[in-house]
């Protein structure tokens, strides 16, 4: 009895010490990978980045952070690339990911957000053509984003950013563009990630752009 | 216990210290060993991995031991995978890899064709442009007089006029099957419009000749029309216009595997004509309603059914001075029906199937009448319908070469009825087996070798026509491609000459078209030129007796630019056509070059969008050289020697994008000939030669202002759940 009692103590411990091992082997693996994010500068730490998230992605298909990670990155990509042909394959990763991670994760704040974003690189590949059916769905999508977590400072730098550089004909607004980047900002100083490896990007992109639009 | 629990625990450490690891470096290029920079090489299934650097490298260190699978990713190239051993001992590999299929970077035969797709990316045209062209007026067949091969100044006769072809010649297809009454009743001297809106199609081609073995019955030009997928969401339409009002509803299914759409249009002119007068007197003003349905549904086999009804009916009626000063008066009504059943879909991923059925039935009650007025008019009725199967099957041999094979029956009917001069009636069975390869050698180098037989019942007639067409890519941007093929067509007033010929019937038409292609095409600039010769035999000859006596020729040389870049928000595209033609057929004494021809056209398009304003502006500019007209006082060796004036037009055209409530609006605002220039398409002798009036538009311009709105039903939940 003691015996079956030690055997069985010992297999919880085993079997809780490999779910750590993975689990933490896991959080590492993404808290390396954001450093690299974290730092990157150039399209190419980009994309470095976005293959060490597509890796994580690939083992662990229960995830839905690798696979946010990687649209994340592949939108910074297309935002440092000029190469046309490039930009639309960059877009349709992305969109494979967040598609992905949303599957994970089903109504989640950040994934809407980043979700918007992407549906506005195909508006940005082909305003013409493209305008018309993305518009409205990046606009419905920001929405949902916001709505889902209005704590979630993401949201309104991203409703900043896009009502700051939209013409004002189509809709843009800059004043109310930079009040909404002003508001993301305090978010920022409120805003506390679930983990060391959930999402907390965003806060020196919003400052960057705050002050380009006060010059 | 304890003892076993210690000794696991050191195997554990043990383990842990003794892991060795393996270094695993080398190079990923491509095929013409250009670094890859920024690939992702990965062991399957673990972290370890890296990304490659300027010059292609990458390194890494694992702990994975045995038999691991390599993996590189890289954007725009396939996968590659690789299996390795790892035992601690440094791996250097050099990694090659190859690039996925690119629409881009592969030939395609674009010998006399002109595309407009949102889905391909090599296309000259996308669809929007076929609406916004400002000449065109909404008409597909009006922006198409916009390219390079058609006739600009047909506005007295239905039809593409194409490289010296008539308007019979060219043919329209609505998902591969042959529409017989594409355009609306035509009247005498005022060129009708296309029956379908643009905006069921999502791909055109519009083929001045060459064509695949696919397409028969047409020797000039083949518009072949694809319809719409499944919408992206539920919606409603309503436009308001100066010539009429359209209601229209779509449903798309929850599940997205099935969409319902209906419309209604009503036109009428009256309102117009009472403000804008008209040169003939309207006994009764154009006017028309019709409906339609769209139905799609998602089947089995990667699969899509298709089904399109149209029914309409319309009518016109009016007096004009003929040359002596006589009135001659013409009244039609018309009814027309058109539908169309047709399914496409995989069948075990190497074969894809496509099979449809269209029945058409065309209605016509003509009147006409000389200085009686409309008191005892000749009256006859005039019907058509046609009955088609056709199936077609594709086997795909590898990434781009494939086979196709295709059967179809059309069966066609035609009735005359008239109190004065009898009834008559015609059918024929036509049946057509065609086949088909596209060869691809080389991603550079594709031929096309097809081959159509075909059978008339009535004209107890068989033909066998061989076509063939190649394509080679010299660089990424640019390429040549040559056509060559023959095509045969039935005559297009096999009744009338039947009953004048004592039931005659004449046997096929032939053409032969040669055609050279040069396409440039680099970001949003498109340059053609392509020459073309045509050869035309055994066309049908009306003079003293019925036959295939007549022949003719074409040949020209054209030119295409359009350019999207070069003056910053303008997309402007430019055509030219030069036509050398003669022909002898129908009534023709002598070989001449036909009424329907002009030997220069050329067209330029520009449209700009002002943000600001919302606004889209579009200007199209069109000249052609003069067309011969028919003097009855000329001696034979003279015959169609006169040309009228040269033609010109100017159109304009604005489109203001706004919304009311929820709906997106455009505004459109439609101004054809400016300039308020005379256009002259012929002239009419009166039977003694002496006295002639010349043919016009029955306005010298046309203005047209509308609204047109469309809104999502239930639209912010769909639009989400269309991404999923």
């Amino acid at each position: 009895m003691k015996k079956a009692l030690s055997v069985l103590l010992l297999f919880v411990f085993a079997v809780s010490m490999q779910a750590q091992t993975t689990n933490s082997k896991f959080v590492k693996a993404m808290e390396k990978a954001l450093a690299v994010l974290d730092t990157a500068t150039t399209y190419e730490h980009w994309l470095d980045a976005s293959n060490n998230f597509e890796r994580i992605s690939l083992k662990e298909t229960k995830e839905w952070l690798p696979a946010y990670y990687v649209a994340l990155c592949q939108t910074m990509a297309f935002n440092l690339s000029k190469d046309a042909e490039k930009q639309e394959l960059f877009a349709k990763k992305a969109q494979e990911f967040v598609d992905k991670a949303d599957k994970l994760q089903p109504d989640n704040s950040e994934i809407y957000v980043l979700k918007s974003m992407v549906s506005g690189l195909f508006i940005r590949i082909n305003p013409m053509v493209n305008g018309q059916k993305y518009g409205p769905i990046a606009g419905m999508e920001l929405e949902k984003g916001m709505s889902l977590d209005p704590e979630n400072p993401r949201g309104y730098m991203q409703k900043g950013i896009s009502l700051f550089f939209t013409p004002e004909q189509w809709g843009g607004d800059k004043v109310k563009g930079k009040e909404l980047m002003e508001e993301a900002e305090k978010k920022f100083d409120t805003f506390k990630p679930a983990s060391t490896i959930h999402p907390a990007w965003g806060r020196e992109m919003n400052e960057a752009i705050l002050e380009m639009a006060n010059q | 216990m304890k003892r076993q629990i210690l000794t696991l625990l050191l195997t554990g450490i043990s383990a842990m210290v003794l892991a060795q690891t393996t270094l695993v470096k080398g190079i990923v290029t491509d095929k013409s060993k250009q670094a890859l920079i920024g690939a992702n090489v990965f062991l399957q299934d673990t972290y370890d991995g890296a990304t490659t650097d300027a010059e292609g490298r990458f390194q890494f260190e694992t702990e994975e031991t045995g038999e691991q699978v390599l993996q590189v990713n890289y954007l725009g190239y396939d996968s590659l995978v690789q299996q390795l051993m790892l035992n601690g001992e440094a791996q250097d590999l050099n990694l090659v890899m190859r690039e996925s299929f690119n629409e881009l970077k592969v030939v395609v035969i674009s010998a006399g064709a002109f595309e407009a797709s949102d889905e391909k990316k090599t296309t000259v045209l996308k669809p929007l442009d076929i609406v916004t062209t400002a000449s065109a007026g909404g008409d597909t067949y009006g922006a198409l007089k916009t390219l390079p091969g058609a006739q600009v100044s047909s506005g007295d006769e239905t039809g593409l006029f194409v490289r010296g072809g008539s308007g019979t010649e060219a043919q329209t297809f609505i998902d591969g099957m042959l529409v017989r009454t594409p355009f609306s009743t035509s009247t005498p001297d005022f060129a009708a419009r296309g029956r379908f809106s643009p905006f069921l199609f999502k791909g055109t081609i519009f083929s001045t000749g060459g064509y695949s073995a696919q397409y028969g019955q047409a020797m000039s030009s083949a518009l072949v029309l694809e319809t719409q997928d499944l919408p992206d969401r539920s919606s409603g339409t309503f436009g308001l216009s100066s010539v009429g009002l359209n209601y229209g509803q779509q449903k798309l299914w929850k599940e997205k595997q099935r969409s319902l759409g209906v419309s209604i249009n009503y036109a009428n002119l009256a309102p117009y004509f009472w403000i804008v007068k008209q040169k003939p007197n309207f006994t009764k003003t154009p006017n028309g309603s019709n409906v339609d349905l769209i139905f799609r549904q998602k089947t089995k086999h990667n699969g899509m059914l298709k089904f399109y009804g149209y029914y309409s009916n319309g009518g016109v009626g009016f007096e004009t001075t003929a040359p002596d000063g006589g009135i001659f008066g013409f009244d039609v009504s018309n009814h027309n029906l058109y539908t169309n059943l047709n399914w496409k879909g995989l069948l075990r991923d190497k074969w894809k199937l496509a099979i449809g059925t269209s029945y058409s039935q065309d209605w016509n009650r003509i009147s006409s009448s000389y200085n009686v007025g409309f008191i005892n008019p000749d009256t006859f009725k005039v019907n058509n319908s046609l009955l088609q199967v056709r199936a077609v099957a594709t086997r795909f041999l590898g990434r781009l070469t494939s086979l196709r094979f295709g059967v179809e029956n059309l069966y066609f009917t035609d009735g005359f009825k008239s109190d004065r001069f009898g009834n008559s009636e015609l059918s024929d069975n036509y049946s057509a087996l065609f086949a088909e390869s596209d060869l691809y050698i080389t991603t550079r180098l594709v031929t096309r070798l097809g081959l159509r037989g075909e059978y008339s019942t009535l004209l107890e007639k068989a033909t066998i026509a061989p076509r063939v067409s190649l394509a080679y890519k010299f660089g990424d941007n640019d390429q040549v491609s040559f056509a060559w093929g023959h095509f045969y067509q039935k005559g297009d007033s096999l009744l009338r000459w039947q009953t004048q010929f004592n039931g005659q019937i004449p046997g096929f038409q032939r053409a032969e078209h040669y055609i050279l292609n040069y396409q440039y095409i680099k970001s949003d600039r498109t340059f053609r030129v392509e020459g073309f010769y045509k050869k035309y035999k055994d066309l049908i000859t009306t003079v003293d007796k019925l036959g295939n006596d007549g022949d003719g020729y074409a040949q020209g040389l054209e030119l295409f630019y359009r350019d999207k870049k070069s003056i910053p928000g303008f997309d402007v595209w430019l055509s030219y056509s030069w036509l050398d033609t003669k022909r002898r057929f129908q009534w023709y004494p002598e070989s001449a070059q036909p009424t329907f021809a002009a030997n220069h056209i050329a067209t330029l398009v520009a449209k700009k969008f002002f943000f600001k304003l919302r606004t889209n502006v579009g200007m199209s500019y069109s000249y052609s050289t003069g067309r011969p007209y028919f003097n009855p006082n000329r001696p034979l060796d003279e015959f169609l020697s006169d040309k009228t004036p040269a033609y010109q037009n100017l159109s304009l055209t604005l489109s203001h994008l706004t919304t009311i409530g929820k709906a997106f609006t455009v505004i459109v605002l439609n101004v054809s000939n400016i300039l308020n220039q005379e256009q002259i398409f012929s002239y009419r002798y009166s039977p003694d030669g002496t006295m002639r009036t010349a043919i016009t538009p029955a306005a010298r311009q046309f203005f047209f202002v509308g609204a047109f709105l469309s809104w999502g039903t239930d639209r912010r939940q769909e639009v989400i759940d269309n991404q999923n």
